[in-house]
């Protein structure tokens, strides 16, 4: 290839008929879709069957890099997994840490397709060019950390990378995830859908090289990355000291939107308990960081006395510390890094696990459920030990826990008695811990994301910084696209989306100037754009193709009707009214038909998907 | 008449396991200070996790033993102002000495197949300098 950061060859495998093959990706597909996410969304779009389940064998798993994998630029130690959704049933797509990213462009590859199903557990060895289909017999009904270091062993190489996935995606709990390392490719279930490949992990390891365009831009843009990330607190002090617990305090304290027992209220009176200074100082064990990143947010704690005395884990992070914390009424920080660890070595998402126990919390605690439903526990807000014990029954689908691995809305909709209205999730995908009602790109960005209930499509940091006026209705559509143009561009690189701080939140040039030191594309500003908007509506036009249409762009009944009731947010929430205006606002800006949402073919040809527009037509 | 002998002084590259936070930024650095591009196994210096919390490095620690030069058979390898040199032309690329060290220290480079071992960067110790948490620090030790 004439540009920089690729290998040209996405691997792709059949797990039915154990064959590969060779995709070829050439100049014009890289700087057409980048990388990562863009690359994902255009090859499922064409690949998979949008009416099929997503643990058909057909559906396809999408193991990607972008041109930054492999390379020292901050926060590139990334890889990235997309699939269809066994939660959403849409495009799905998770970025995880890890050294994975590195290893695959290593081994020669852009990234890794697999389809089909194993008729037994197997793993996949890649070693470079040659790869192996190895039995996982032995390692079924495994831990992620024990997998992976039985597969190094196996192999007899500490250094190679593994993604594993554990019981809970052997057992297809909707939102199981993929660990690398302790790092997670966490929501939307990509997890289950290798176990329904029968796929327990990918082994990879690389003996190339990646190198970027412009050796001495990157020098200069480093200097750069070190004199100005030193003037961005975010990145230089409180990230790398307290890790993303530190945004308890603050988005409790100041925002009062950290939404606490099922979203009852925004504000957790046993805060202290969870915050980054209590973390650091009762817990602390050291920092750890992805690959390439001297930030190092990722924290390992471990409890060094009480009721959870010995459970040690890397995290948790603030997304955990609100699902299983403030979500579930719990305040000891104890009792969520015993959590946190369960949920990795099961391998389950964090949020979708804790928010979905909060849920049946509320619907118990109002009498929609009883102990003969529970199973005898005590399902009530505050009760660790029932957390605890539902993490493995869920991963295992014992019992309640059967329940509770379907995720919140399919819960709601087995309870019914109304409790749909507080099943905290958007399209399937639970809500994480930046308020819907505090800020308000966050309603509209939640409702229109691809992936429902995800923080990392629209990005709640600007509005925290008051970079966009959170209570804003006006303009918040342009935000709120904007936001999500650098997230997916930024996924499609892949770095990490923290890096927003110095950057800027929503898509801008420095991300192009970035881009054409190590690709060479040398793009202007407006064909960037023109790339983000192509990924964005791609997966729209994916979801689209499952029926996903404008009335499913929407939030909780409990946004949409009840103010947050106390706090320094009190009174905030998007009623329907807004929440429609600010839609219009979008679909407009978007190019996308206001009665339906589906992407116009005249905003599809225009960003160069003339054959998108044509599937689209046919629906 | 008294006779004076310069102690001669080798640079030893010492590892905090608990400063370290498996970032590879070291590893990254190495590999592009040597051959301009990134790639683990291009890097002289390897960082290892185990478990949650176990870190280890490998690279060569100029040990006393000199175990490489021992076991080379084409007598490529050298110890040369605190470095072990290799000799391309002699050495056969038969991967011996990689095999003897102890401590890890020594890749075969992938293409040229010549074992890649710590230089100091010319005593700019990159993967020092580029360390974000100091956890690689430079001590002389005297030999």
């Amino acid at each position: 290839m004439k540009y920089f950061g690729y290998k040209g060859k996405i691997l792709m495998i059949n797990l039915t008929t154990k064959k590969t093959s060779i995709l070829e990706i050439t100049d014009e597909f890289a700087r057409k879709y980048l990388g990562g996410n863009g690359f994902s969304a255009r090859l499922l779009f064409d690949m998979i069957d949008p009416r099929i389940d997503a643990f058909d064998p057909t559906n396809v798993i999408s193991i990607m890099t972008g041109p930054f994998q492999g390379i020292y630029i901050p926060t590139s130690g990334k890889y990235h997994v997309a699939s269809k959704s066994p939660l959403t049933n849409g495009f799905f797509d998770s970025i995880s840490g890890g050294h994975m990213g590195a290893q695959i462009k290593y081994a020669g590859y852009d990234g890794i397709l697999i389809t089909g199903r194993a008729e037994k557990p197997i793993y996949i060895f890649i070693d470079d060019d040659k790869i192996e289909f190895r039995s996982a017999e032995r390692l079924w009904g495994r831990l992620t950390s024990e997998t992976q270091e039985m597969i190094k062993e196996e192999i007899g190489d500490p250094t190679i990378s593994v993604s594993a996935i554990g019981p809970a995606g052997e057992n297809l709990v909707r939102y199981a995830c993929i660990i690398t390392e302790y790092r997670a490719a966490g929501r939307g279930g990509l997890g289950a859908v290798m176990g329904s490949k029968r796929l327990k992990a990918i082994a990879v390891r690389g003996s190339g090289t990646n190198e970027v365009a412009d050796p001495e831009g990157l020098e200069n843009w480093l200097k750069w990355y070190n004199e100005e990330s030193k003037k961005v607190p975010g990145i230089s002090s409180i990230l790398p000291t307290y890790g993303t617990p530190s945004l308890v305090s603050s988005i409790n304290n100041i925002f009062g939107a950290m939404g606490t027992r099922n979203h009852q209220t925004e504000y957790f009176e046993g805060w202290e308990g969870i915050c980054g200074e209590t973390l650091k100082k009762k817990y602390w064990d050291k920092d750890m960081a992805c690959p390439a990143c001297p930030i190092a947010c990722s924290k390992i704690f471990s409890v060094k006395e009480g009721k959870w005395k010995g459970a040690i884990s890397e995290g948790p992070d603030y997304e955990t510390l609100y699902s299983f914390g403030s979500m579930c009424g719990i305040s000891d920080g104890g009792a969520i890094i015993k959590a946190d660890s369960l949920c990795d070595e099961y391998g389950m998402d964090t949020v979708s696990c804790g928010v979905t126990i909060s849920f049946l919390m509320e619907c118990y605690e109002k009498g929609l459920i009883d102990k003969n439903f529970t199973g005898g526990i005590e399902l009530k807000f505050g009760n660790d030990d029932a957390v605890i014990d539902l993490i493995e029954k869920t991963a295992k689908r014992i019992g309640i826990g059967d329940l509770i691995a379907e995720g919140s809305l399919r819960a709601a909709r087995i309870i019914g008695k109304g409790s749909e209205r507080f099943a905290i999730q958007v399209k399937g995908l639970e809500i994480p811990g930046h308020s819907a009602r505090a800020l308000r790109g966050m309603a509209l960005g939640y409702a229109v994301a691809s992936r429902g209930g995800s923080h990392h499509d629209p990005r709640p940091t600007g509005e925290y910084a008051g970079a966009s006026d959170r209570k804003a209705v006006e303009g918040k559509a342009a935000w709120v696209i904007g936001t999500m143009q650098f997230t997916t561009i930024g996924d499609s690189m892949i770095i990490c989306h923290f890096l927003e701080r110095l950057l800027g939140f929503t898509l801008n040039p420095k991300y192009v100037e970035m881009i054409n030191i190590v690709t060479g594309f040398n793009y202007k500003f407006e064909e960037l754009v023109e790339v983000a908007e192509r990924i964005l509506d791609l997966e729209r036009a994916f979801n689209v193709r499952t029926g996903i249409r404008r009335k499913d762009d929407t939030l909780p009944r409990r946004f949409l009707e009840e103010p947050i009731p106390e706090g320094p947010s009190k009174g905030m929430y998007t009623d329907e009214q807004t929440l429609n205006k600010m839609l219009d606002d979008f679909y407009t800006l978007k190019g996308w038909d206001k009665r339906t949402g589906i992407p116009t073919k005249e905003k599809l040809i225009k960003i160069g998907l003339e054959d998108v527009a044509k599937e689209l037509e046919k629906l | 008449m008294s006779i004076v002998i310069a102690q001669q002084k080798k640079p030893f590259i010492r590892f905090d396991p608990q400063k370290c936070c498996f970032c590879k930024i070291c590893e990254f650095v190495c590999a592009k200070y040597h051959y301009g591009k990134y790639g683990a196994s291009i890097s002289r210096i390897t960082i290892v996790r185990r478990g949650i919390k176990t870190l280890k490095y490998f690279i060569c620690t100029r040990c006393e033993k000199k175990f490489c030069i021992k076991a080379c058979p084409t007598k490529a390898l050298s110890y040369i102002n605190g470095n072990i040199v290799v000799d391309e032309k002699l050495c056969n690329s038969c991967g011996k000495c990689i095999e003897a060290c102890p401590f890890h220290g020594i890749k075969l480079h992938p293409e040229t197949k010549k074992p890649i071992i710590c230089d100091t960067c010319n005593g700019e110790f990159q993967c020092i300098k580029s360390c974000p948490k100091n956890a690689l620090t430079l001590v002389w030790l005297s030999g």
